[in-house]
């Protein structure tokens, strides 16, 4: 318990740390707050496009679109801000041989290289997505009781959680495979595909989307259990899967950082 | 296009200022500024004025953003001045002809024009197309640059593959193909170990030699200017302090040589002696049992080693001037203290 | 020198650019397989949304069948691949980072250079993109008939759509000179050709007023008109007129760019190169 508090000290230090230095570009904040505001609109724009021509899309109404592109929006802020800069950072790291100050530091590597860099500005994001995630929920006008509440909170920490484990598996490649820098590209192309609920790609893409890059899991799963479309199974079998990722991850990273000692001494 | 006795490059009045966005800190000044900002001027270059005839090897020297670089930019045709004359080759740079580009080429060191990833010759090929070289004139010059600057195979290897003083090399084969008649070289061997940087040195040399190109060079490190320039262009603060051959540049700004005695073991202390012959407390540097050093002034000379030579049992005697890095500080040293060129900006802003 | 010279000039340095940038490119395969798809998943995306949507509207949307938006949208994204181009993404990049001045230096306008990369990314790209394409009008059961003059008709509107873009974009890029950070602008054109070159939705789904605006600005000349015209949409009549709103965009592109250039390049080497 104390090494987790001790984590999230962390985060909050790495947090503060990166606000201090993005505040010295204050005008990075506006083009930010642009370009998330157009990319929002975007999104909302191009489902009133289709929503033009018919009331449903795949058994999903126009409003749980817009609660859609809400979770999408908050967790690739939550990802732009912490995860992929971090990883970013990790697979120079492994590079350039800047890794060894993380690993000489007395606190847990992972937890470090993880929050190494914090990208402030990207909070516009987690901000504009759960507002629009708000006025969705409200103009559902659907009643949301404890249990859905809890259920999605419990399945959209588990999808971060997944994509989190999932970004570090592909960073530690690094310690194996030095020229990987377009991995996380690959990461972000998909994740783009996660704006729409993955029930209606074909089959392949749905597994891709589900098993190879887990971005359903992140998002639309949580927006099917807060609108009470999703069966407990399936619930289970999120926590159950960011558990494993979570542990596998965790493994695969120390496997990785025995190598990169054994190979640089 | 030029005769001979025309200059290859002619600066008259040569100004260039930047105007600088100027910050103040805090959140409402951050805010402000985004939408209406307040400049300030900086002179990079105060109005200088040269010339250059063909086939010079000329130093430029001078601290950090003396404005060096600017001149050798504007002079190159990458920046247009706000105000003066230049003509290099009779062409107005900043207006880039082709036909100007095609005679010149700019070098600067720690930047690599060439394509990392693909093998240095490949790289080669594409500036002969866009250069325009005959083939069989590029073959020859190729063969040529290959041998001066002991390529060798380096050129079937990617830029990546490289060290830093092998991509040099290749830098300025790369860059000479065209085999151009004005060679602007900005800290061409910057970074590099004191072997490669001779070597670079040598290259330039005999380059100049074969070719006759006129060649303008800045560089921090005096060994280059020493073994290449006859002539030196000093500026300081964007305003030319000195322009004339080496050792003038020394006995100008250096009032002082040193003398260097050795002497027989004495078996009294010398110390009294020394310093009555001298006459003057602050020419002393050292006295030892067996060596003595004097800084003097240069009319004082002759005077002060007659003196010494008579009293003491010399061994051996040198008079030197200074090391040339010495009196560049000096140089620059006196300047800022005189504050008369205070006025003028040195930011660098290249 | 002779404009004969000029041009004989101009073509060896083509010739030497293509080797060059496409051993280049070649080294960097990898890298280019995935920018490949990212771009090829977008109209994918699009396919898969658009036929669920004509299905559960009982087989058609506005005349669209299921086929038939998978043929627009494969036909579109072989268009978007050969027409799109990176420089105003670059172009930032290199003002900043002086990689700029070694162009300026070289006896040829920079613009060739960029053109070289250009034709070069796209020949070797296409290589994957046509399997994708073949792919997906089979996975997806696209109905696309050309008839022969579709298909003679598609060859100059896909070439003066990948020149105007190539043009439009490349003046856009020229921003650079002056802002120091040109991503916004980036995304407002990125945002506008999205919608109105008809990559998010054939542009006659979309409201009149949409659709003219689309016709009167360059938009739908850089990427929907050759798709329209190889999916047989259009009269020939209709098509003659496309190809001649194409030819004038052009023209009007061409002045720009030599105009922005010009005083991009005057700004370049007043504030320091």
């Amino acid at each position: 318990m104390r090494a987790v508090l001790r984590d999230v000290g962390l985060l909050w230090l790495s947090f503060r740390l990166g606000a201090l230095d993005a505040l010295q570009y204050r005008a990075d904040f506006f083009v930010q707050l642009v370009q998330s505001s157009v990319g929002l609109v975007t999104a909302l724009a191009g489902v009133a496009v289709v929503f033009g021509q018919t009331d449903r899309l795949a058994g999903w109404s126009q409003d749980e679109l817009f609660a859609l592109i809400g979770v999408f929006t908050l967790v690739g802020g939550l990802i732009g801000m912490v995860i992929r800069p971090s990883m970013e950072r990790l697979m120079e790291g492994v590079r350039l041989g800047t890794l060894d100050f993380a690993l000489t530091k007395p606190a847990d590597a992972q937890v470090l290289v993880s929050i190494q860099r914090v990208d402030v500005w990207r909070t516009v994001d987690v901000v504009l997505g759960a507002g629009l995630l708000l006025i969705a929920i409200s103009r559902l006008g659907q009643h949301i009781g404890p249990a859905q509440a809890i259920a999605f909170g419990l399945v959209l920490v588990a999808g971060v959680v997944i994509i989190y484990s999932f970004l570090l598996i592909l960073a530690t490649l690094a310690f194996w495979l030095v020229r990987l820098e377009n991995i996380l590209v690959i990461f972000g192309s998909m994740y783009e595909a996660g704006r729409w609920p993955v029930g209606i790609y074909p089959p392949w893409l749905r597994a891709t989307l589900t098993f190879i890059v887990p971005v359903a899991f992140a998002i639309t799963i949580p927006v099917e259990s807060l609108v009470g479309r999703l069966e407990p199974t399936t619930l289970v079998g999120t926590l159950l899967l960011a558990a494993g990722f979570l542990v596998g991850s965790r493994l695969i990273w120390k496997l990785g950082l025995r190598h990169y000692t054994g190979a640089s001494a | 296009m030029t005769s001979h006795d025309e200059p290859v490059i002619a600066v008259r009045g040569l100004r260039k200022t930047y105007q600088v966005p100027e910050r103040e800190g805090g959140l409402r000044a951050a805010t402000g500024s985004l939408f209406r900002r307040r400049t300030r001027e900086v002179i990079a270059v105060a109005g200088i004025d040269l010339t250059v005839a063909s086939g010079e090897i000329v130093g430029f020297l001078g601290p950090n953003g003396a404005g060096k670089t600017t001149t050798l930019k504007v002079l190159s045709g990458l920046l247009h001045p706000t105000s003066g004359e230049v003509r290099v080759m009779g062409y107005v740079p900043w207006e880039r002809p082709s036909a100007f580009l095609r005679r010149m080429t700019l070098i600067m060191g720690q930047r690599n024009q060439l394509s990392w990833d693909i093998p240095v010759i490949d790289s080669f090929e594409l500036n002969r197309a866009i250069f325009q070289v005959p083939r069989d004139e590029y073959r020859t010059r190729l063969s040529e640059l290959v041998e001066l600057l002991d390529l060798g195979d380096l050129i079937r290897k990617p830029i990546r593959n490289l060290s830093l003083g092998e991509r040099m090399k290749c830098e300025f084969a790369g860059s000479l193909l065209h085999r151009p008649e004005v060679l602007f070289l900005d800290e061409p061997t910057i970074g590099l170990d004191v072997t490669m940087q001779r070597r670079i040195r040598g290259f330039i040399e005999r380059y100049n030699e074969r070719t006759g190109a006129t060649t303008l060079l800045t560089s921090h490190y005096m060994a280059d200017v020493e073994a290449l320039c006859r002539r030196v262009i000093v500026i300081h603060h964007g305003r030319l302090l000195y322009d004339g051959d080496l050792s003038g540049l020394v006995s100008r700004f250096s009032p002082y040589k040193t003398i260097v005695l050795d002497l027989e073991p004495a078996e009294d202390s010398i110390e009294g002696l020394v310093h009555e012959l001298v006459g003057n407390e602050r020419w002393i540097v050292s006295v030892g049992q067996e060596r003595v050093t004097l800084r003097v002034p240069r009319s004082e000379t002759t005077g002060v080693t007659t003196r010494l030579l008579t009293a003491l049992s010399v061994i051996d005697l040198v008079v030197e001037e200074p090391a040339i890095d010495e009196v560049i500080d000096l140089v620059f040293a006196t300047t800022a203290e005189s504050g008369e060129l205070a006025e003028a900006s040195t930011d660098d802003p290249s | 020198m002779t404009r004969a010279d000029r041009v004989g000039g101009l073509r060896d340095a083509y010739r030497a650019k293509f080797r060059t940038e496409i051993a280049l490119q070649f080294a960097y395969r990898g890298a280019l397989a995935i920018w490949l798809l990212g771009l090829l998943l977008g109209p994918i995306v699009y396919l898969v949304v658009w036929t669920t949507v004509a299905r559960s509207q009982g087989g058609a949307v506005a005349g669209f069948s299921a086929g038939d938006f998978a043929a627009y949208f494969t036909v579109l994204m072989v268009v978007n691949q050969l027409t799109f181009t990176w420089h105003f993404y670059e172009f930032e990049w290199r003002v900043r980072n002086g990689f700029f001045s070694p162009l300026l230096l070289r006896p040829i306008h920079p613009v060739h250079n960029d053109i070289a990369e250009n034709l070069s990314f796209k020949l070797l790209t296409f290589t994957g993109v046509a399997p994708v394409a073949l792919l997906l009008l089979v996975a997806f059961d696209a109905s696309l008939q050309p008839s022969a003059w579709h298909i003679i008709a598609f060859v100059p509107a896909l070439m003066l759509a990948m020149a105007l873009r190539f043009l439009v974009e490349w003046t856009i890029a020229l921003a650079a000179f002056w802002l120091t950070r040109v991503s916004a602008l980036n995304q407002a054109y990125t945002v506008a050709l999205l919608f109105l070159s008809g990559q998010v939705a054939p542009l006659v789904l979309f409201p009149p007023a949409v659709q003219a605006a689309a016709s009167i600005l360059p938009f739908r000349w850089m990427v929907s008109f050759p798709v329209e015209t190889l999916l047989g949409q259009l009269s020939g009549e209709a098509v003659l007129v496309g190809l001649g709103v194409q030819i004038a965009w052009i023209a009007l592109a061409l002045v720009m760019l030599r105009l922005v250039w010009r005083l991009g390049v005057r700004r370049y080497s007043a504030v320091g190169a």
